[in-house]
């Protein structure tokens, strides 16, 4: 049993070290902060060049889709692949888009002309990608999926409704989940899977402003929207395959929590060692140094995990109950220290970023909500307390 | 990286967990609480046999060779068996300081001794103020000739009562810094002016009061150097933490297994109650506290073999697993209902060792300030 790093993994953290510091030079504002990772900050007005402008740069640099095969642009390396996502994350640099999950999927599930087609653009950081899964009725009960899409003589058409679908009205495509069979003996049956076009006559968007006060998720309504036959991704009926993949590729989603999370608590150090109060930094009063180290250890415990899952990965081992795991961990860490870094900054954690008082850029207040998020996005706890019980994991009876 | 274990450890895991299964069953576990000595010589003979006692020693004092994690994967069965007796003592308070500081004559004369099971061994450092820290060592070791006389009282010495040498935190000098001025000592158990009081202690193992009045001990039994024993003390820390981490980790293991299979067996409203999806929550819980602790065990374990520094992994993993393993085996109590309150049942055994394992070497909090400042507050 090793925990080594490989040369050459070390030597593209390096790479990437560098492309961070000239994207902070470069194209970020000074004393740069960080945004949470995902398109929803893409929704702050200043926020949205900056992440087009990085997502450019990373496909110039060749380094999206790092983990995909070499004839569609990547380098088969899930471990660089995760050393540039660590690494962004970490710095809050904007611009890595849903696009590369759903590269995944496409090359997972795509015919030989889909992937042509719709991989080269991802590549080069030109097109953006939103997901369609959630409905009025459908939230964890994924399964339960209403939007209809029936087949006819030359196109697939659409009626029915989406909600929560992020960052859709900024998107090139979107990879929505659909019932072509209302009729399947089981309602995981019937499900098909199409990448479409937003912009498509029929569909409307309307913006629901999250707690956060971002614009970031969308209601879709579909009309009578026709979808070319081609876009079908994987085969009709089948959608099931489709996404159970797709939740299985979100596996490293708690350690993106706890990188995020990371960047905030090293901020929250720092200005703890900074801050003095009755003639002492704060870092020196008994109650703040054991909350900042009992979080700084569960980030660390964390890691650990997230380490073990992608190395699983690599070994290519089944990483559904460890990703779990992780995520509910991560989730609840980012919750604890928004939680803690409020109560630390005191009443300044309450202003936002714009007031000349807010403290951390106001960041923490923005943590401080946004991570409610992170124990529902891709799966609540709950459900992957669900899935942890079951038979992939303790096979504990239904 | 490689996460899995070499085949070796495969090895040294599997014929543990057997050879414990069948050596080390719950009967004898209890047996060894109600027992003076605390351990069945026996048992500690066939150890020696199966190489265990000399484990991580060189080969050239009759060790085995193997890594401080081989030790950790070997530790980690103990624990899970509730193994009764002095090997955490024996081996990693006494030997390994001794493999690693100690002259050539000590090396030889003891490692040895422990490799065949015919010496015990443990460290008495705890005084009356029961902290890790170097304000609280007062005993002394006074010059006398060629000779040191040792004289103070030590709390909480794990086997001392049987122990052939034991290994004495003491004060040789005194500063203004309390980490200067601190010498380790072997002291010869049957040595004039040592006495042991035994405790009944709450996991039923067996930690003892050590006074030593002017006990004379020869200068060539000092470990290591004179006054730089502060620093020796913190890596013996690390390796006691993270051995005791070990055994916890084994320990949560095996109550997550037991809990498990009795929450798929035990039927309440015509169903298993681990059919019910808040005992499946709790479950799934007190997996990720015990698939965590694992790895993050491991990460300190595989840094401290590697001689890399590990102060901060040594502390986030005595932090995390000193909780996690009280959280997993609360909840497991709590999914046993009545039987799991009763004396006759397994899990009584590791309730008690969870909480012994959280005080041992520091606990939570010892280990979250270590963290602080590891942090640079």
């Amino acid at each position: 049993m090793d925990f080594l790093v490989t040369e050459e993994e070390r030597a593209f953290k390096k790479e990437v070290e560098d492309f961070v510091q000239e994207v902070l030079r470069e194209v970020l504002p000074p004393d740069w902060k960080g945004v949470d990772p995902g398109p929803e900050e893409e929704e702050r007005e200043d926020v949205f060049p900056l992440a087009a402008e990085v997502w450019h740069r990373l496909g110039t640099r060749g380094w999206i889709g790092l983990n995909w095969p070499k004839e569609y642009g990547g380098q088969d390396s899930l471990a660089k692949d995760w050393i540039l996502k660590e690494e962004l994350i970490y710095w809050g640099i904007p611009g890595m888009d849903p696009a590369v999950v759903q590269g995944d999927l496409i090359l997972a599930f795509g015919t030989e002309e889909q992937k042509e087609r719709f991989i080269p653009p991802i590549a080069r950081g030109e097109v953006k990608y939103a997901i369609g899964m959630s409905e009025p009725n459908v939230g964890s009960d994924m399964f339960a999926l209403q939007l209809k899409a029936e087949e006819k003589e030359d196109c697939y058409v659409f009626n029915g409704q989406k909600i929560w679908n992020t960052g859709i009205h900024h998107a090139d495509w979107c990879v929505v989940y659909t019932r072509t069979d209302p009729n399947a003996p089981k309602k995981s049956h019937g499900i098909s899977v199409f990448i479409i076009d937003p912009r498509s006559p029929g569909i409307t968007l309307r913006q629901i402003t999250q707690m956060t006060g971002l614009d970031a998720f969308c209601e879709v309504f579909y009309d009578d929207v026709r979808v070319p036959k081609e876009n079908l991704l994987g085969e009709k009926n089948k959608g099931k395959d489709v996404s159970m993949h797709a939740f299985a590729i979100e596996r490293t989603y708690g350690l993106v929590i706890l990188h995020n999370a990371r960047r905030y608590f090293d901020q929250l150090v720092q200005y703890c060692k900074e801050t003095q109060v009755n003639g002492q930094p704060l870092s020196k009063d008994p109650l703040i140094r054991h909350r900042l180290a009992e979080m700084a250890i569960e980030i660390e415990v964390g890691r650990n995990m997230g380490e073990r899952i992608n190395w699983m990965i690599s070994q290519g081992m089944i990483t559904v109950v460890p990703s779990c795991q992780n995520k509910i961990h991560g989730a609840r860490v980012a919750q604890d220290l928004s939680n803690l870094g409020m109560q630390i900054l005191g009443p300044y954690g309450q202003l936002d970023e714009k007031s000349k008082w807010a403290q951390l850029g106001g960041r923490m207040r923005h943590m401080y909500l946004s991570s409610r998020a992170w124990s529902l996005a891709g799966g609540t706890s709950e459900m992957s307390r669900n899935i942890i019980a079951g038979r992939y994991g303790l096979g504990l009876p239904s | 990286m490689d996460l899995a274990f070499s085949e070796e450890q495969e090895m040294l895991a599997k014929s543990a967990r057997e050879f414990l299964a069948n050596k080390c069953p719950k009967t004898l576990v209890r047996e060894m609480e109600e027992d003076e000595r605390g351990y069945p010589p026996e048992l500690w003979r066939e150890m020696a046999e199966l190489g265990w006692l000399g484990l991580p020693f060189p080969e050239k004092y009759e060790g085995g060779g193997f890594s401080f994690l081989d030790l950790v994967v070997l530790m980690e069965e103990m624990g899970r068996a509730c193994l009764p007796g002095p090997f955490l003592s024996t081996v990693v308070l006494g030997g390994l300081p001794i493999a690693e500081w100690g002259t050539e004559e000590q090396k030889r004369h003891l490692l040895p001794l422990i490799s065949k099971g015919e010496a015990i061994l443990t460290m008495a450092i705890i005084e009356l103020r029961a902290r890790y820290d170097a304000a609280s060592i007062k005993t002394t070791a006074v010059s006398d000739g060629d000779d040191y006389l040792i004289s103070g009282t030590k709390l909480f010495v794990p086997d001392a009562h049987i122990a052939d040498w034991v290994i004495c935190v003491t004060r040789t000098a005194e500063t203004s810094n309390p980490e200067e001025g601190i010498t380790l000592f072997l002291v010869d158990a049957k040595s004039p002016g040592i006495s042991t009081v035994l405790f009944s202690t709450i996991a039923g193992d067996k930690q003892c009061e050590l006074t030593l009045e002017k006990v004379r001990v020869p200068q060539k039994n000092m470990l290591g150097e004179r006054g730089g024993g502060w620093g020796m003390l913190q890596r013996i820390i690390e390796w006691a933490a993270l051995a005791k981490c070990a055994e916890m980790v084994g320990g949560d293991q095996q109550v997550m297994e037991i809990t498990t299979d009795y929450a798929k067996e035990r039927i309440q409203f015509g169903r298993p109650i681990g059919s019910f999806q808040i005992i499946q929550h709790y479950l799934a819980d007190m997996s990720i506290d015990v698939d965590s602790a694992r790895v993050t065990l491991y990460k300190a374990a595989w840094k401290l073999s590697e001689g890399l520094p590990c102060t901060n992994e040594v502390s986030v993993a005595k932090g995390w697993i000193s909780e996690a393993y009280r959280r997993v085996v609360t909840q497991a109590h709590q999914i046993h209902g009545a039987i799991g309150f009763t004396k006759d049942h397994d899990l009584e055994l590791y309730f008690r060792r969870a909480k012994a394992g959280e005080l041992f070497f520091g606990d939570a909090d010892y280990h979250r300030e270590i963290v602080a400042q590891q942090l640079g507050l």
